[in-house]
């Protein structure tokens, strides 16, 4: 299983995944920092209330830029090859299929996970930090913030990381690109929305659950992949 | 045991389209079988069903002796494919995409990529993307990923595909020397006869899904396709010559002017000899053979019937 993962990273090229999750990070921090530099100072309506909403929305919007990027890495590593033809070549190898797509799939799996919580820590520090200089947020930082934070990004990791698969059963339908990326946005849409701080995705049940059915569903699409034609 | 392929009653069905019925076949060990058959003949898809790709709707495949499954996955070691175009990673070189083909099929040999360019003659590229290369190019990496594992049965599917009057006649040698240098055996399919009838030992004619004939080349160049054709004024004369003079029955009045004969009971001196001696007026005779294509055109048209 390694092996094969090693070889998929091999074939994708190992570097544009790091590149890939570091441009990301900048790119939510920019947007982030903006907002905080831009709303922060005014005090009629401050943007962030806590350091606790501060985290939640670092925490959501990382996590919607990443089931989207996951559905794009799914498009590539498997509605790709289907596409490309080179699903046949790899079928016609003396390994297992259902070897094949497990490594493809827990890759996307664990990329997503470790990038969530990886990003979480990173930007959430700097904000933390800037804040304490610049003082924008009127709170203070304490281990029962962090605690409770860093549980729920972890739980909120595992549930993004487990939604971002869902996308691979619409896709894998009609092979296609575009519908597996649309999936993802919707399930961004519906999931890690916020109106007047009521997300679907604050009752943890919501994305776990998801999370569950994304990981059934792929195991389900999986489990008869010997007994598919592939042409 | 000797055969590496048998197949039978294999059938498969699309959408009640019948695009391989019933295909009973049987390839031996150390033999260049050429399959041979119009475009939509079902060649490919039988060659991806031998593969595992495609699964069959009915019947049964055998490889080197065990019965293939949907999940059977060991045979596909001992077996290099190309099927249709091949498809490459095309942003990988060529060289990464036959590392990366060794590394699925599991076969470690130091060497190994090399020698395969070197024997499908490309060189100095082993560095440019994939996405670079012309058709012909493309054609050869394919049989270059197929062969480097130095496969026991190597399925090629219209292999010579692309590829310039020289690249065929490199390739045809080529697997010539794998068949008789390295043992291997080769299931070749093209719509090309003469290129087929070059190199085969066996040949499959496919035709709509169905396997009209399954001959040895030997027996059908020894069978129906030689005979003598003498073009003279008098047929009749002719043949009285040759029924009396000669002991020669075996022999076809062909319109006004010609006369075949099947089989040669005497050398053609004396039949020279015979014919001039009796003032048969001669003006040619011709050893000619049936060519491969006579005899796949009579096959197909005829419905198997031949």
């Amino acid at each position: 299983m390694m092996h094969l993962i090693k070889l998929e990273l091999k074939k994708g090229k190992m570097g544009g995944y790091l590149w890939g999750s570091l441009i990301t990070y900048a790119v939510i921090l920019g947007f982030l920092l903006l907002i905080y530099l831009v709303e922060g100072p005014t005090q009629t309506e401050p943007i962030f209330q806590s350091n606790a909403e501060m985290l939640g929305l670092i925490d959501t919007l990382i996590r919607a830029t990443f089931i989207i990027y996951a559905s794009v890495l799914l498009a590539k590593l498997v509605i790709g090859e289907f596409q490309n033809k080179t699903m046949a070549l790899l079928f016609a190898y003396p390994v297992s299929r259902k070897k094949l797509l497990a490594a493809k799939l827990s890759m996307v799996f664990v990329w997503t996970l470790a990038n969530v919580i990886i990003a979480n820590f990173l930007i959430g520090t700097i904000f933390l930090t800037v804040n304490a200089n610049l003082g924008y947020v009127p709170d203070t930082i304490s281990s029962e913030l962090l605690i409770n934070h860093g549980i729920s990004v972890i739980t909120n990791a595992l549930a993004a990381a487990g939604m971002s698969l869902l996308p691979l059963t619409i896709g894998m339908r009609k092979k296609s690109v575009p519908s597996t990326i649309v999936t993802a946005v919707l399930l961004v849409m519906v999931v890690c929305s916020n109106n007047m701080g009521f997300s679907l995705g604050s009752i943890i049940a919501i994305p776990l659950s998801l999370a569950a059915l994304g990981i059934l569903l792929t195991l389900l699409s999986i489990r008869n992949i010997d007994r598919v034609d592939v042409a | 045991m000797t055969e590496i392929i048998r197949t039978r009653l294999l059938s498969k069905t699309y959408d009640k389209a019948d695009v391989v019925t019933n295909v009973s076949m049987k390839v031996g060990r150390g033999e260049i079988y050429g399959f041979l058959g119009p475009n939509g003949a079902g060649k490919s898809t039988l060659m991806k069903m031998l593969l595992n790709l495609v699964k069959p709707t009915g019947g049964e495949i055998e490889l080197f002796g065990e019965r293939l499954l949907p999940g059977t996955i060991e045979p596909l070691k001992r077996i290099g494919h190309m099927i249709e175009a091949p498809v490459f990673y095309e942003k990988l070189t060529a060289e990464q995409n036959l590392e990366l083909h060794c590394e699925y099929m599991g076969y470690h040999r130091p060497g190994a990529i090399k020698e395969a360019l070197e024997m499908v003659q490309l060189r100095g590229i082993e560095n440019k993307p994939v996405k670079q290369f012309s058709l012909g190019m493309r054609q050869r990496l394919g049989i270059a990923r197929a062969i480097c594992t130095r496969p026991e049965l190597l399925i090629l599917d219209e292999p010579i595909n692309g590829l310039d009057p020289e690249g065929i006649q490199e390739t045809r040698s080529l697997f010539r020397r794998l068949c008789d240098e390295y043992g291997m055996t080769l299931l070749i399919s093209s719509h090309m006869l003469a290129e087929i009838e070059q190199i085969a030992d066996t040949i499959g004619v496919l035709d709509r899904g169905r396997l009209l004939e399954e001959v040895s080349m030997e027996s059908i160049r020894k069978s129906r396709t030689e005979y003598v054709e003498i073009t003279t004024t008098d047929v009749k004369l002719c043949a009285v010559v040759l029924d009396d003079r000669l002991g020669i029955r075996n022999y076809k009045i062909v319109g006004n002017t010609a006369v075949r004969i099947y089989e040669m009971t005497i050398t053609q001196e004396e039949l020279f000899k015979g014919l001039i001696l009796n003032d048969v007026p001669v003006t040619a005779i011709n050893r000619r053979h049936h060519s491969l294509e006579e005899y796949f055109l009579d096959l197909t048209r005829g419905g198997g019937q031949a």
